[in-house]
């Protein structure tokens, strides 16, 4: 076990982590039609950051997140030569240099921050976020670091809005994960961390616990969902059997839910093949759009706040049942006591990875 | 401790397999360097001609060790291999040709779209081999040893019994591949530390 804590989140629904879960509370979306955003001109719903960040928006939310950290942190930890920094990103700054798109914002944090070790970018599609925090664990466990800080961050780009065009997978209307209309996903942009640490003292706010996860590939095919879930199956089965947790012990699954038809259809198979179709289970991407590699971190950061405050969050987009198999999607706010969240992610190349958050 | 039991080198015009040569590039025919290479292995199979140049890279990488590793998918259970791989561009070289595709072309190609991530070549070595095992894809500023050591023994020590890791050095034409299975006590081969890794993977701009 790893303490987990000091989340924090700027999306458009928000420049810090208190920010984004009262937005999150009260069901606002950080989703809006965005005029002419679309390949051919036509307007898109996209969760898009309006704030000014200057040219370099990946850079500028790298180094914003840092600093707000650092104040929720022991901030020595953050140069500390026993800390190890994990980007997760799919894209990075795609626009600044397209055939080396993270050196010049990992050099900006290396320097601005006075890093020790250089930080490791874990490109590993929509399951990025869920997968760097996972390796932060492992090397917190395996002894190599003592703490870890893992930063998801992905901006919108025309390159990523008009390949998800071109794979007619963008949704015409704000994303419905599970619901029987959804017809896609809304791209969002956004920046997560969180601290994953051996000593509980270097929290201002008391941590949760984090139980080591685990990745599995579909081995089916590298766009499409797998018509068994089978990947997802087996890297929760593997969390939950080498943390000798029962399906039944998960009070909340934060799932992947992207919206499209065979993502969500896939999620609802593997979840009944594992016996957890009645565990209550959001999306977040209602809330934040998919950013991609932040989307693990954000969602993560999001099921800590929900388990701090005891509250089950809205799926946000859904209204009726949309996948052959049933899923308790928590369709309204809701208190209720919550210890465990297994929270899930699936991606292209058939990755699928899962990790699970406990109170202490 | 854990042992390098196979390893291959991929690089611009001189492929070995376990320090041996495999194939010299050749320069009078009109096949590219890996076609040539796919073709030597007498391998059967099409969905190679629609991989981009990464994913090429890590698919004959992966058959090369095959090839002298030959009781590889016996010897583990189908999740017991873990893939770990990292490069220094990312999935560059399909991000420029499908940004020419809407930029140039002005038709954004789907076929390309779908390459233009690092971890598609891992999804291609899994169904290829129906390997449903752990998988990672970094990136870091250059080769980085100390990453697939404590990475790889890190997974070793998880639950997965070999790791099939790589480097994969694939942009504007240039080449500089290296893979390298890594197995557990019991295995035979060289110990599997910084120094053999960089011995093995014979990046000689890298390391």
């Amino acid at each position: 076990m790893t303490y987990i804590g000091a989340e924090e989140i700027i999306s458009p629904l928000g420049q810090n982590i208190q920010e984004n879960f009262k937005s999150v509370c009260e069901n606002r979306s950080g989703i809006s039609l965005v005029t002419e955003a679309g390949f051919n001109k036509e307007d898109i719903y996209l969760a898009k950051i309006i704030a000014d960040a200057g040219i370099f928006k990946f850079e500028f939310l790298l180094i914003k997140i840092l600093q707000n950290l650092s104040a929720q942190i022991d901030p020595s930890c953050i140069s500390s030569d026993k800390t190890i920094v994990i980007i997760s990103s799919t894209k990075g700054d795609l626009d600044r240099n397209i055939a080396d798109p993270f050196e010049p914002s990992l050099s900006a944090i290396v320097q601005k921050f006075k890093l020790a070790n250089q930080p490791i970018v874990v490109s590993n599609a929509c399951i990025s976020g869920v997968l760097a925090i996972n390796a932060a664990n492992n090397y917190i466990e395996s002894g190599f670091y003592e703490h870890a800080i893992v930063i998801g961050c992905d901006v919108i780009s025309d390159f990523v809005l008009f390949g998800f065009q071109s794979l007619f997978a963008v949704s015409a209307e704000p994303c419905a994960p599970f619901d029987k209309n959804r017809n896609g996903i809304s791209l969002g942009e956004g920046c997560s961390a969180v601290v994953l640490s051996k000593t509980k003292e270097i929290f201002k706010n008391a941590p949760l616990a984090l139980l080591s996860g685990t990745s599995a590939n579909d081995a089916n095919h590298i766009s499409g969902p797998s018509r068994t879930g089978e990947g997802l199956y087996r890297t929760v089965k593997k969390t939950l059997e080498q943390n000798d947790i029962s399906a039944d012990s998960i009070d909340f699954i934060s799932a992947h839910g992207t919206a499209t038809v065979f993502n969500d259809e896939m999620e609802a198979i593997a979840f009944d093949r594992l016996g957890m179709s009645t565990v209550p289970l959001n999306s977040l991407k209602g809330y934040f759009g998919h950013t991609l590699g932040a989307a693990g971190v954000i969602e993560t950061a999001i099921s800590m706040q929900m388990m701090r405050n005891d509250l089950l969050v809205k799926s946000l987009g859904y209204s009726e049942p949309g996948t052959s198999n049933s899923l308790n999607i928590t369709t309204e706010n809701q208190s209720s006591e919550i210890n465990t969240i297994l929270k899930t992610a699936s991606g292209f190349g058939g990755c699928n990875a899962s990790l699970v958050l406990r109170k202490l | 401790m854990s042992f390098i039991t196979a390893y291959c080198h991929i690089g611009e015009d001189i492929c070995t397999v376990n320090g041996a040569v495999f194939l010299q590039k050749k320069q009078d025919v009109t096949d590219s360097w890996f076609k040539q290479l796919y073709k030597e292995l007498a391998i059967e199979y099409p969905k190679f001609y629609k991989m981009d140049m990464l994913a090429q890279a890590g698919f004959i990488g992966s058959e090369l060790i095959k090839k002298v590793s030959p009781d590889l998918s016996t010897r583990y259970q189908d999740d017991e291999i873990a893939l770990l791989f990292a490069n220094q561009q990312s999935s560059a070289d399909a991000d420029i040709r499908f940004q020419d595709s809407y930029l140039e072309k002005k038709s954004p190609s789907p076929s390309l779209f779908v390459y233009t991530l690092p971890n598609i070549v891992l999804g291609e070595i899994a169904i290829r081999n129906k390997w449903f095992g752990e998988n990672m894809f970094a990136v870091f500023p250059k080769f980085a040893p100390e990453f697939i050591i404590q990475y790889g023994s890190i997974l070793l020590k998880t639950g997965s019994k070999a790791v099939l890791a790589g480097w994969l050095g694939v942009l504007d034409g240039k080449v500089e591949v290296s893979l390298f299975l890594i197995g557990e006590k019991g295995d035979d081969g060289i110990p599997f530390n910084k120094e053999n890794l960089i011995k093995c993977a014979d990046l000689r701009d890298q390391a």
